[in-house]
Order: structure tokens, then sequence, then C-alpha cells
């Protein structure tokens, strides 16, 4: 047999570092259990905090998009910048977009500011006209009912033959104006042909604060009640999409942007309402967009700092076992050991260390990780109507989502971080020269 | 046939300020299956001139030939595969692998070698069974006397199929009846395995089991003196 026939380090030779490995681990159990459960505690942790931090941001999206503004809407740009109650879009550009998305849902908005008074008291509101079945596709505005039933339809008729339309208020105006299911409203506006336009509505139903103006200033009709009202046939002024795919985001937005130029080309727009602006719901709530930037470099920054504290554990076992061992590692090079069987040899050790570790750190975390996307942290009892970020209104309860992409590049950087910090002490044992270490 | 040739070796080390001659100038050769004993007082140089021959240290002067080799001449690396496949090696005490058996420990060496399973086991199985360890192969270190441990470590070495054993003072730790059958199973196997045994010893009773005695004292050679005609035998 020569000498040239042992470079390699497959096969048996690595199946026997591994075995040695393994059960250097057990020479001393406590100490291996110890580092155990500080590297798996630590990554639980990670994957813990991770799913915490993407089921916020989950909810974030959730709550900037499918809760009132969906994923892209459309615009004039002087109704985006100062409300402008005649920079509408064109009604046959609805059917239009629709036509060519069928993938897409859509709803029409129309929105006018106005009075708001009951027999007590009166306040300015925002008046916001859907259509309620598009809406609900795109929107989950109308399901947020905290009393009552969303009705937007004709509900009675006044004794002067004139038909009265429910409306959705907002909680905070509820409850500012003591209103409850039933009440009557009236709605003072200027309507778009420059006349006083009022009318006698019925509050059907109070919504969940969700956004903080609407809220506070909201209310909900039907588009036909609006058109009686401010006498504005011409077109819509808002159009919310809700997309199935969020992965199609930018290119639905593109496509929509090429589609609505062509419509222009076709139906030239009048001067004064600007030109044509397509969003996207980042483009919409830049706080959340930041926000959720923001989360996912806190997400990475204190999973490494989790694991770089948990690694220190595999420092010192590693540099412990190595200590102890250096006699036996210089016996090892006397028979023949070469020095870099000897670094896998230890890095096998810290590799069985860190791989059990994941293991079970990785069920443990991804067990509490389950268990916040089922039962969430509940905080009703502090802020009973949500908090508010941005303008957005969320939930008091903070649920988990568990990402299996993260169980596993935590995973990954805890048997990395921990394999790192085991490099110094495998660097310590081959350095020995045999003579030394058995001395 | 000369295996091992020691040309003019000294080796001096340097304890702060004071220079410590630890061999000077030893100039010796070893023939093939001999069983030759370094002795002389703690001190005198027996490990350090087992140390040098067996490419564990390197002189500060002279050369090393080991059947035909210059030791001095070769690299960490070369260094390696020339004690895995040349030389075995016997310390006085914490020889083995703790985590392995005794059988595992014995076949570590011919795994490193690279040599099939098979004859791995088989040799291991063999080398045990000639040290008297035959039933209790699947113990591990601490489960096994110090003597039980010395004759594993002796396996070990022929296992691996050395022209040379170094064993450096490998009755240190034994009481005198494991002493002396150890010495026993190395003479024997020296003999059978045609294998040249040199260790190192202070020990009266292994000087009288020894077929040539090298004296050092002071780093140097006193006495060299032949009891036994190898050869003859």
């Amino acid at each position: 047999m020569s000498p040239s026939s042992v470079q390699d380090l497959s096969g048996s030779r690595l199946r026997i570092f591994l075995f040695m490995a393994w059960r250097n681990l057990w020479r001393y159990p406590v100490r291996s259990l110890l580092t155990v459960c500080a590297l798996s505690g630590g990554l639980a942790m990670v994957i813990f905090n991770a799913s915490l931090m993407t089921g916020m941001t989950r909810q974030m999206v959730v709550y900037a998009t499918e809760v009132s503004t969906g994923h892209i809407q459309v615009h004039r740009q002087a109704f985006a910048d100062d409300q402008d109650l005649y920079a509408t879009l064109p009604w046959p550009w609805l059917e239009a977009i629709e036509a060519d998305f069928p993938q897409l849902h859509v709803a029409p908005r129309l929105y006018a500011a106005g009075l708001a008074s009951t027999t007590e008291t009166s306040t300015g509101v925002m008046i916001r006209a859907v259509d309620a079945e598009r809406e609900r596709a795109v929107t989950r505005m109308l399901g947020q009912v905290r009393q009552g039933e969303v009705a937007l339809g004709v509900i009675d008729e006044t004794e002067q033959g004139i038909a009265r339309y429910g409306v959705a208020v907002g909680a905070q105006l509820a409850r500012n104006m003591r209103l409850a299911p039933g009440d009557e409203l009236v709605l003072v506006t200027q309507a778009a042909d420059g006349s006083i336009g009022n009318a006698l509505f019925v509050v059907t139903a109070v919504l969940n604060p969700m956004e903080l103006n609407f809220d506070r200033m909201g209310v909900v009709m039907s588009l036909e009640a609006y058109r009686q009202l401010m006498f504005l046939e011409e077109g819509f002024h808002e159009l919310a999409i809700l997309l199935d795919d969020l992965d199609q985001l930018e290119a639905i937005q593109m496509a929509l942007q090429d589609k609505l130029a062509l419509l222009e080309q076709q139906t030239p727009l009048d001067e004064w309402g600007g030109p044509v602006q397509v969003r996207n719901w980042k483009e919409l709530n830049p706080a959340v967009s930041e926000m959720l930037a923001v989360s996912n470099s806190m997400t990475l920054i204190i999973g490494l700092i989790i694991v770089a504290l948990a690694s220190l554990g595999m420092l010192n076992t590693m540099l412990m076992a190595v200590h102890e061992r250096t006699r036996e590692f210089g016996i090892l090079m006397a028979i023949g050991m070469k020095k870099h069987w000897l670094l896998v040899m230890v890095l096998l050790e810290a590799l069985c260390l860190s791989l059990l570790s994941a293991v079970i750190g990785a069920l443990l975390g991804s067990w509490l990780g389950l268990r916040m996307e089922d039962t969430g942290i509940d905080f009703s009892d502090m802020m009973p109507d949500g908090y508010d970020w941005g303008g957005i209104i969320f939930e008091p309860v903070m649920k988990g989502w568990l990402e299996p992409s993260h169980v596993l590049y935590a995973s990954l950087m805890m048997i990395v971080v921990a394999l790192l910090a085991s490099l110094i002490p495998s660097w310590r044992s081959i350095r020995l020269k045999p003579v030394e270490a058995m001395r | 046939m000369t295996l091992v040739r020691l040309e003019h070796i000294s080796k001096t080390f340097r304890q702060g300020d004071i220079e410590v001659h630890a061999l000077t100038d030893i100039n010796l050769q070893v023939e093939e299956g001999e069983f030759a004993a370094l002795v002389g007082p703690s001190g005198s140089g027996k490990t350090t001139l087992l140390n040098i021959i067996g490419g564990l240290d390197s002189p500060t002067d002279g050369r090393v030939h080991l059947n035909g080799t210059d030791v001095t001449a070769l690299n960490e690396s070369q260094l390696s595969d020339f004690r895995l496949f040349q030389l075995g090696f016997v310390f006085q005490a914490y020889n083995l692998v703790p985590v392995l058996s005794a059988l595992e420990n014995v076949e570590l060496i011919m795994v490193l070698q690279g040599r099939p399973e098979s004859e791995r086991r088989e040799r291991a199985r063999h080398y045990l069974d000639l040290v008297g360890l035959g039933k209790v192969m699947e113990r591990r270190p601490s489960a096994l006397s110090g003597g039980q441990q010395q004759r594993v470590a002796v396996a070990r070495a022929l296992a691996s199929g050395p022209r040379l054993v170094l064993a450096d003072e490998p009755t240190a730790n034994l009481d005198s009846d494991n002493a002396t059958a150890l010495l026993d199973i190395m003479h024997k196997l020296s003999h059978e395995e045609k294998t040249t045994f040199l260790f190192s010893t202070h020990d009266p009773r292994v000087m009288e089991r020894a077929e040539r005695i090298i004296q050092l004292r002071d780093g140097k050679i006193e006495h060299d003196k032949v009891i036994a005609d190898v050869q003859a035998q």
C-alpha cells in the first residue's frame, strides 16, 4: 500500500471520524446536553420571533390591502392630490378593465365630503360610495360589522315618496353622533352641479375600525344613493383592485398602465383631472411598506444576535473538549493521523452537536410558531379597538405565521454560526505538535 | 540488515536562558528484528531519542535513516504517512481512544491506512487474540485493566504492519506481573512477526528481557551491549 493512497478522506475514514465524533459528544453528556439546550433554545427563539414578525407583517399587508385599500388603486392625479370631485374615470373603463383582466377583482368607488346631522348633533363626514357586490369581492370593508347588518339599498320611502337608502358608518363616528342601526341620518353636501344636495338615510350598520379617518368620519353608501345625492353621473373616483396572486403585483400594475394608456388614447380625458395614476399598495401605504422592510431586517438581526450568543456555548464546549483531549490528539497524530483529519473529526463533533440542536430547535420553534398561528397574543384588554399604524387600524390580536423557509434558513444559520464558532478550537487542535500535545 | 541508523544526533532545548543538551552526538544502528532496550535514569534522553527516531520530534543536528528513508528530511505530511505505515507506537499510558472499543482501537490505525474493512477486522481480531484479549475485545478502555490496555496498544502497533515498534516505558504504570506478561508478549511477537522493537525503560525486570541494552546517560550512549544474538534465534 503506498502512502499516496491515504490522501483521500472518504468512505470508512469519514465513517469512523463521524462515529468517534458522535461518541465523543456523549463523553460528557451533561455538558453536551447543556450546549444542545442553548443552541436549540436559541434557534427556537429565532423561529418564534420570525413567526411573530412574519405574522405581524402579513397582518399588516392584509390590513393595508384587503380591509379597505386593495392591492392596486387607479385614480386621476387631481383626485389623488386634492380629492377633486370632478376628476373621475369614465364608467366604460370599468367594463373594459374587467373584460381584459378577468382574473382581477375590481371595485369602483366615489367620494365626497359632507355634513351629517341627527336631531342632536352634526359633524363633517367623508362619504364613500361603493358597489356592494364588487366591493365585497375586493375588500372586507363591508364585512367588518360591529353592529347591525350592512344594507345599502333602498330601505323605505318617506311620506313624500322619496327613497331612503341605508348607510354604514364608522365606529368612532357612530359613538360621537350616538348612532345605532335604525337611526336616521341627514347628509348635506355640495353636489356636482353646484346645488346643495341633501337626503335622509338610515344607518343599517356600524363598521369596525379599519382606517383612522374612516373610523372617525366614514359613511358608506351605494353608488345609486350617491348619484341621487351628488348628481355625479360621469364616472368614478377610484378603482380598487385585488389580485389573487400577489407575486404578480408589479406585472399587473404595468399591464394596467398599458391598458389605461390605450383607453385614454381611445377616449381622451379632460385636462384638469390630470393623468391616470396606477399605484400599488406599497405606494399607497408607504409607512406600512417601510415597516415591512424594517421588520425583515430586524428579524435577521435579532436572529443573528440570538444565534451568536447561543454559539458561545458551542465555543466553550469545543474549547473544553479540545483542551481536555490534547494528549489524545497527540497520540492520534503520533500514530499517523493527519492534521486535517483531526480538524475534520473535531468539526464533525461540532456538526453533530449543531445538527442535533437544529432538529430539536426547529421542532420546538415550529411548535411555538404554530401555537402563535393558532392562538396568537391577545391585547384586547389593553387596546379593545386595536392599534393604529400609518393610518390603518390593526386588530388587537397579534398572530404568528410559520414560514417553512424561515425554519430552514434559521436552522442553517445556526449550524453555520455554530460551526464557525467551533473553528477556533478546531484550529487549536491542529496547531499542536504531537510531542507537545502528549506532554 | 540495518533498519535504523542515527548519525551524530544532537538535541538541545532552551529553558529560558539556559541551553539543555538532551542528546549529544548519538550514533547508533539498530538491525532488523532486534528487541532492544534504551535504558538509563530519568532525564538521560531516552524518550527524546525515541521521539526523534519516530519523527515526533526533530534533532538539532544529525540525521535519522529508517529503512533507507532520511526521516529528518520529511515534511509534516510525509512524516504522518511515514509513522502510519512504517512505525508502531506504544506509549507509557493513555494510549487508547477512550470512545472506541479495544477492537475499534486496533482497527482505527488500519482505517487511517485505508485497508479494506474485512482485512481490518480480521487483523484486529488476530492481534488481539495474540495478546490474549480475544474475549474482551468489545470492551472500551475504561473497562480494561492497565495491563490489558497496554496489550491493546501492542496489538494496535503490530496490526498496522510496521517495520519498527517504538515503546516508551510501556511498563512504567504496570505492576510486576502485568509488566512481565506484557514484555513476554512483546518479545514473542517480535520473533513471530519479525518486527523490530526498540523500547525505553529504567525497570530492571524489563532490561532482563532485552536482547540488546543501549545505556544512555546525560544524553550520550554510555554502553551498547548485545545480550543475545537475534540472528541466531
